[in-house]
């Protein structure tokens, strides 16, 4: 492909998206959080674990805009290094479930029989499992951390990304042009990269949004039980959980990563909806 | 020599209800260079038997008999030999281009995927072989770019890019299996004049699928009608119109429309042939046509019609055949 078709269609997916209010709520809030997150890496309004016991507790304010925990250390530094931790998991989380899930599925698909049954029998009993349950254990077997709690919330959306890819290429594989490839003489694995896995991209960029959001909660929640990222480093989960004692005294100490969570994984269900029905053709509204 | 032999060719489809035969003793040869025209109505094992000599029947497909191309039985070959000879040796144009094309990539990429595979070709190279080959199909330079992706195409360009992909590796085999009846007719007429123009002069062999008595008329030396998964009858195709001998030829005539005005008469309506094609999971112990047919007669029934010669190269299986030329 020449790279001006490429453009042209960038140019035309811009056009039909921008009059999609969820799609550009969803993006500016996603690409808002991935600015913080990468701001924190080189600058915070304060240090992030700098503790300044005599400025503990205090209310937001001009120098602390979302004012100071109970060692005084700054929560705007903490929530954006916080996002800087929740992304890193999610992503490589992410990655983990749909960079073995993917392949697990397609090769579903395009093997059949047995290798297809015991594939779809290792999802199920993965599935059986409530996720955050059994990540949980997980977690409490490795050890807390941040390291195992991604491994732990990464096999958990393996299946997902395995039944999502291997249903579609079902499909897909029923249809006349894989038969045409197969004609001309395309082995399997040739025609799972070169025809399947491109039809069903649209839909694998899509459910990755919405477990990206998915592996947000739940490495909020790991690290609101201790699991997950360990003190000093600094996490949403585990600020909301030192705020819970303090509820009455600093209700804004939970308040604000709770918004973070909130707004974050709204964000990100909302750019997944958006990039939905920009990419489904069926989805699409007659204009 | 013949490029492709058919020897007693029996498909039979495991299904929950049962075996179901699809194909029953199949026989036909074809030469290089030649053209057979395989016609029949739906169900009646014409797609089987592209399939058959593709290697891909389903699964719960067995085949017993022969299917011999360049003296190598395609029934033995693994399927490596066989991934090896599709596309390469053998080549397969499809009845709905809408559906054969794969809707997220170039028409280039597709075009040039089986000389990557077959020739290993570079990227560049293919892609410019590749356009070469979008021109000989009626697809010219600069209007067709490569880039352009299948929905941009209309019905007949699309059919274009697809024969453009089976002459690819230049095969000595083009199996063409209903490559019309999803276009329009002036579509149509040009497709099979494309097709026309590719086999002609060259040593490859035409094996083209179709329910359209009109279509093998025009395009086909040879051909062989089929019902229910056997041969009812076969000959060269000036021959077999002159003088069809099997009831359902002649009721295939009398059923179709158009494009045959100077074979039949003016004003006459088009007749059906009453009932069914018999269910693969219970066919019938004689003749398979006989349940239809209007001339049958108590020794239709116990066993099957063995095929007759009538002429040197015209044989028809029916006990008692229309003798004569084809009415007008």
């Amino acid at each position: 492909m020449s790279s001006e078709t490429r453009v042209a269609s960038l140019r035309e997916f811009w056009q039909r998206g921008r009059g999609q209010a969820n799609l550009m709520i969803g993006l500016l809030v996603t690409l808002l959080l991935v600015a913080l997150a990468a701001v924190s890496l080189f600058w915070t309004p304060y240090p992030v674990n700098a503790i300044d016991i005599p400025a503990k507790l205090q209310p937001p304010s001009a120098a602390h805009w979302l004012g100071t925990d109970q060692f005084g250390r700054d929560v705007l530094s903490r929530i954006m290094a916080g996002a800087r931790n929740s992304i890193a998991v999610s992503l490589v989380a992410v990655g983990i479930g749909a960079g073995i899930g993917v392949p697990l599925g397609a090769l579903a698909a395009a093997r059949r029989g047995w290798v297809e049954e015991v594939v779809m029998r290792f999802n199920d009993f993965t599935f059986a499992f409530p996720a955050l349950l059994s990540a949980v254990m997980i977690t409490a077997l490795l050890g807390p951390g941040a390291v195992n709690s991604i491994i732990a919330i990464g096999i958990f959306n393996i299946p997902v990304f395995a039944r999502l890819t291997r249903g579609a290429a079902l499909s897909l594989w029923q249809r006349d042009f894989v038969l045409a490839a197969r004609v001309a003489g395309r082995g399997r694995t040739r025609i799972t990269l070169d025809h399947i896995l491109p039809n069903i991209a649209s839909l694998l960029i899509v459910q990755m949004t919405i477990q990206f959001a998915l592996a947000i909660l739940a490495e909020a929640g790991l690290s609101y039980l201790g699991l997950g990222t360990q003190p000093p480093d600094p996490s949403w989960g585990k600020m909301l959980n030192e705020a819970q004692t303090l509820m009455f005294l600093a209700p804004q100490l939970a308040i604000f990563p709770g918004l973070a969570i909130m707004v974050t994984v709204l964000g990100l269900n909302l750019l997944g909806d958006g990039l939905r029905d920009l990419l489904d053709p069926r989805l699409r509204r007659l204009r | 020599m013949s490029l492709l032999s058919l020897q007693d060719l029996t498909v039979t489809l495991d299904t929950p209800e049962g075996p179901a035969t699809v194909l029953d003793r199949v026989s036909f040869d074809l030469a290089p260079g030649e053209s057979l025209g395989i016609v029949g109505e739906s169900g009646c094992g014409k797609s089987m038997t592209a399939l058959a000599v593709m290697g891909l029947l389903p699964a719960a497909a067995r085949c017993r008999g022969r299917i011999d191309f360049e003296d190598q039985d395609l029934l033995t070959l693994d399927e490596r030999a066989l991934c090896a000879l599709r596309g390469r040796r053998i080549a397969m144009v499809f009845q709905e281009p809408m559906t054969a094309l794969n809707p997220v990539k170039t028409i280039g990429f597709q075009v040039a995927e089986g000389l990557r595979w077959h020739f290993g070709l570079g990227r560049g190279e293919a892609e410019a072989r590749a356009l070469k080959l979008l021109d000989r199909v009626g697809l010219p330079q600069p209007r067709f770019s490569p880039d352009l992706y299948p929905h941009q195409l209309s019905g007949g360009q699309r059919q274009r890019v697809v024969i453009a992909m089976a002459l690819a590796c230049d095969p000595a085999l083009l199996i063409a299996d209903e490559p019309t009846t999803a276009l329009d007719v002036t579509s149509q007429a040009e497709i099979l004049a494309l097709i026309a123009e590719v086999t002609a002069g060259s040593k490859m062999a035409l094996m083209l699928i179709t329910h359209d008595l009109a279509v093998v008329w025009q395009n086909t030396a040879a051909m062989l009608v089929m019902y229910a998964g056997t041969v009812a009858e076969r000959g060269a195709t000036a021959e077999v119109f002159a003088r069809m001998a099997h009831p359902y030829t002649r009721g295939l005539l009398a059923a179709s429309p158009g494009a045959l005005e100077d074979i039949l008469p003016a004003g006459r309506r088009l007749a059906t042939i009453p009932g069914q094609v018999p269910d693969p999971h219970d066919r019938p112990q004689g003749c398979v046509f006989a349940g239809r047919c209007p001339r049958v007669a108590d020794d239709c029934l116990p066993c099957p019609p063995g095929e007759r010669l009538l002429v040197p190269g015209h044989a028809v299986a029916c006990l008692h055949p229309h003798e004569g030329e084809t009415p007008s």
